[in-house]
């Protein structure tokens, strides 16, 4: 693009840099437009800014109608749930858990989930512990069709030969810990995650846009975003997605799916605040952990058993 | 009817306007539509690429719930830091007043510009509802979310390039300045933003804690630096528009900037992977060790240590790098190192999960590999930013917005400074005495900077008294500067007329 590579002005001889009728030299003319007082700039101003603000809301109104109902309709037995009378609280049994998968296939069938196991709402993983304490995780397809002889794992255990070595191995279910210092809240820009009176986290899936920083920012990879598909919860693509503990369930006085179909109650779901339930039950007699305190998330979800895991 | 943009007409009938415009381009000369058909056709595959990526949760692109952010992330976060770095460069001149960096001033507006508008592209396509972020931002606001924020700052960001190119090209020297500082102020505000947002993510302690913005803001400023290198080596080889300005002044400046950007990453590189590799946190250990010795090994010792840090800053010392040439050369390695470093930055955060993560095992490490769509879009967002910024160069007038009306005053010290007092008051005076030893002849002499694009020097008594002599080139200085007409002369060596 040299110099004299420049190209005529339509109809013209080729100019000079510098000299008239050159692009670069006609700028001034082609920029000279009429002075504008400040008078008409105002003027301007005053009919551009009013019809900035109503066409942003005029738009922003017609999105929410063609959006839907923000919420599903509400039926007798949920209309009676008072959100502000519970503290919902999980615990797994970690010790009990016989890595079945029929949590996961539950879940998966109760909440539309696709059912692949990199996007899932729960999932169970082995964890193999070897003589010299290396700890090998695998969870095939999310641990939904139970779990291949530790020789044919797809990861192979530490050791000096493939299962040789082991001298512990245990099932640990994961799914959203329902933090009550929850980073996917603070971290979503829209307010699209939020925290339920009862302690629930959920995600308001017209109001996600997909981002994904709430997925970075969870420690314990509890969230995805839901492909494109026959089976996407709540019927929307391209949102977060994450275990709401069966909300739609719970609200009207049930367990959650997962925990309803676990053989060996290795799931157990509850109200932290009722002395008598379950998880206060289990949480005042035996032992327990949260995944990853160190994050100071403060976790509503409990693993009993998991004494041998060492903190992440 | 007939539309004017930059001295030439457009007519508003659309056959008409497409004869125009295809006379338009057979007369480009033969180089140049090879360039621009070149970009045209990667803009076109980016366009369909980007279409494609357009549907929500459709598997275009290639992140996981592993990996969710991929290249078009990195492609954003490069592009948006460039942005500030463009600024950050440019305002030593602008805002600060410092003469040998003030010909970076019209070519990095008009960059920056660019370069945001692709950043703001890039991650339109990369969320799955963008209309949805503008309204949600607006009407679900987050501030407790630092990427709410960095919408807010980058937005306002672009508002002021906005205004700060308008009153470059359509003269309002006074908006001009206070555009360039607001512009300036948010060219550290945003990418420390951007910074943060990576940064608040305590799950992935690679990307954690406080340096993280730090390291932002600084490689911002070398790739910036870097893009002008590039854009004034092809001024000098091209003789675009201020040539001599450009090989005097901004070939010579960006050299110093870009060695001050580099030692300054170097540093904050060091401190990354020397805490990284020392560290208690196994995450930040294994993320550390998947940069040094693990899969990402290649590309950071390669690209990022080698030939983006050390490479550019020995081309830089040694005597080749004081020419257009060695510049361009440290400019490209410099800004290649930085894409490398923003790669790796964001996958070395994702690589090392803490275990199995949504039923994916992850051992030893999490991949990632970009799919077409994604690697089109980031080739077609470097094609954008080539293409429109040639138009620009060719359709644009790229002299600096500032030029220097020289004279002498034979007036005592309270006069002058008057003097400059007026002018001042009418936005228009950035000017110190000139060194008077320095300067041979009536003495004092001082220097008055005077936009080009604005209304002629109202002269005031003092200025009237005045003389004028010539700096640098021997350009004929009329009388008429005494009077009202700026006259446009070299700043700098200051030398008598011949």
């Amino acid at each position: 693009m040299g110099a004299d590579g420049r190209a005529p002005v339509v109809g013209s001889a080729t100019p000079e840099p510098g000299t008239a009728g050159h692009p670069a030299s006609d700028q001034a003319a082609g920029f000279a437009l009429p002075p504008i007082s400040r008078r008409q700039l105002l003027q301007v101003a005053a009919v551009a800014a009013p019809s900035l603000v109503g066409s942003t809301l005029l738009f922003e109104w017609l999105s929410r109608l063609t959006a839907g109902p923000p919420s599903p309709p509400i039926d007798p037995v949920v209309a009676r749930y008072d959100p502000t009378a519970h503290r919902w609280g999980f615990v797994v049994d970690a010790a009990a858990c016989i890595g079945c998968g029929q949590c996961v296939v539950a879940c998966k069938q109760e909440n539309d989930v696709p059912l692949d196991g990199e996007h899932t709402r729960t999932w169970v993983e082995r964890h193999s512990v070897a003589v010299d304490g290396t700890v090998t995780v695998d969870a095939p397809e999310a641990g939904a069709h139970g779990f291949p002889a530790l020789a044919e794992a797809a990861v192979a255990p530490a050791g000096d030969e493939a299962g040789s070595a082991i001298r512990e191995t245990y099932f640990v279910p994961h799914l959203c810990m329902q933090c009550e210092e929850s980073p996917c809240t603070q971290v979503c820009p829209v307010g699209a995650t939020y925290r339920t009176p009862d302690g629930v986290i959920l995600v308001d899936e017209q109001r996600c846009i997909g981002c994904g920083f709430c997925i970075l920012a969870c420690p314990y990879g509890a969230r995805y975003l839901v492909p494109a598909g026959e089976r996407t919860p709540k019927g929307v693509a391209g949102v977060a997605d994450k275990c709401t503990f069966c909300y739609h369930r719970i609200t009207r006085g049930r367990n959650p799916a997962c925990v309803d179909i676990c053989p060996v109650g290795a799931r157990r779901f509850g109200d932290l605040d009722d002395p008598q339930s379950d998880v206060s039950r289990l949480l005042r007699e035996r032992p327990s952990k949260v995944l990853r305190a160190g994050l100071g998330t403060r976790p509503r979800v409990h693993y009993l058993g998991l004494e041998a895991e060492p903190e992440a | 009817m007939m539309l004017r943009l930059a001295g030439r007409s457009i007519p508003a009938d659309p056959g008409l306007a497409v004869r125009v415009l295809r006379a338009e381009v057979v007369g480009l000369p033969r180089p140049l539509r090879l360039w621009l058909g070149g970009l045209a056709a990667i803009l076109l595959v980016a366009a369909v690429a980007a279409v494609r990526a357009l549907f929500p949760g459709d598997k275009a692109l290639n992140t996981t719930p592993t990996f969710e952010w991929g290249l078009l992330i990195v492609g954003y976060v490069f592009f948006a830091i460039t942005t500030s770095g463009l600024c950050l460069a440019s305002s030593l001149g602008t805002v600060f007043g410092i003469e040998r960096f003030r010909p970076l001033e019209k070519r990095h507006a008009i960059l920056a510009v660019l370069s945001l508008c692709t950043a703001f592209g890039i991650i339109a396509l990369d969320l799955h509802y963008p209309v949805r972020m503008v309204f949600g931002a607006v009407f679900n606001p987050s501030p407790s979310s630092p990427m709410w924020w960095m919408g807010v700052f980058y937005g306002i960001y672009l508002g002021c390039l906005l205004t700060e190119v308008w009153s470059m090209f359509f003269g309002h020297p006074t908006i001009h300045q206070a555009a360039c500082v607001a512009s300036s102020v948010m060219a550290v505000i945003a990418p420390s933003t951007l910074g943060a947002v990576f940064g608040v993510i305590a799950a992935r302690p690679f990307w954690s804690g406080p340096f993280t913005p730090l390291l932002m803001v600084s490689s911002a400023f070398v790739s910036g630096t870097a893009l002008l290198g590039i854009v004034f080596y092809a001024v000098c080889r091209f003789e675009l528009a201020g040539v001599e300005r450009a090989r005097r002044l901004a070939v010579p400046a960006i050299r110093s900037l870009l060695l001050v950007g580099l030692g300054l990453v170097s540093l904050l590189v060091l401190r990354q992977t020397a805490a990284g590799w020392l560290s208690a946190d196994p995450l930040l250990v294994a993320s550390t060790r998947a940069l040094l010795v693990g899969p990402l090994a290649l590309p950071y010792w390669t690209m990022r240590i080698v030939g983006g840090l050390v490479l550019p800053a020995v081309i830089l010392v040694v005597p080749w790098g004081r020419t257009p040439a060695g510049v361009l050369a440290a400019a490209v390695l410099a800004m290649a190192g930085v894409f490398t470093d923003r790669l790796t930055f964001v996958m070395a955060g994702q690589i090392a999960p803490a275990g199995a993560v949504a039923g994916t095992v992850s051992a030893p490490w999490a991949w990632y590999v970009p799919s077409p769509v994604e690697v089109a879009i980031l080739l077609g967002a470097f094609a954008l930013v080539a293409f429109v910024y040639t138009l620009a160069e060719r359709y644009l007038d790229l002299r600096e917005a500032d030029a220097h009306v020289g004279m002498s005053l034979h007036l005592p010290g309270l006069a002058r400074v008057r003097a400059l007092v007026s002018l001042a008051r009418r936005g228009r005076v950035a000017s110190e005495p000139l060194d008077v030893a320095a300067a041979p002849g009536p003495t004092p002499a001082v220097m008055v900077t005077v936009p080009a694009a604005a209304e002629p020097v109202v002269a005031t008594e003092a200025v009237v008294a005045a003389e004028p002599v010539v700096f640098g080139d021997p350009i004929p200085v009329p009388p008429a500067i005494v009077a009202a007409e700026p006259v446009v002369v070299a700043s700098a060596p200051v030398r008598p007329e011949p």
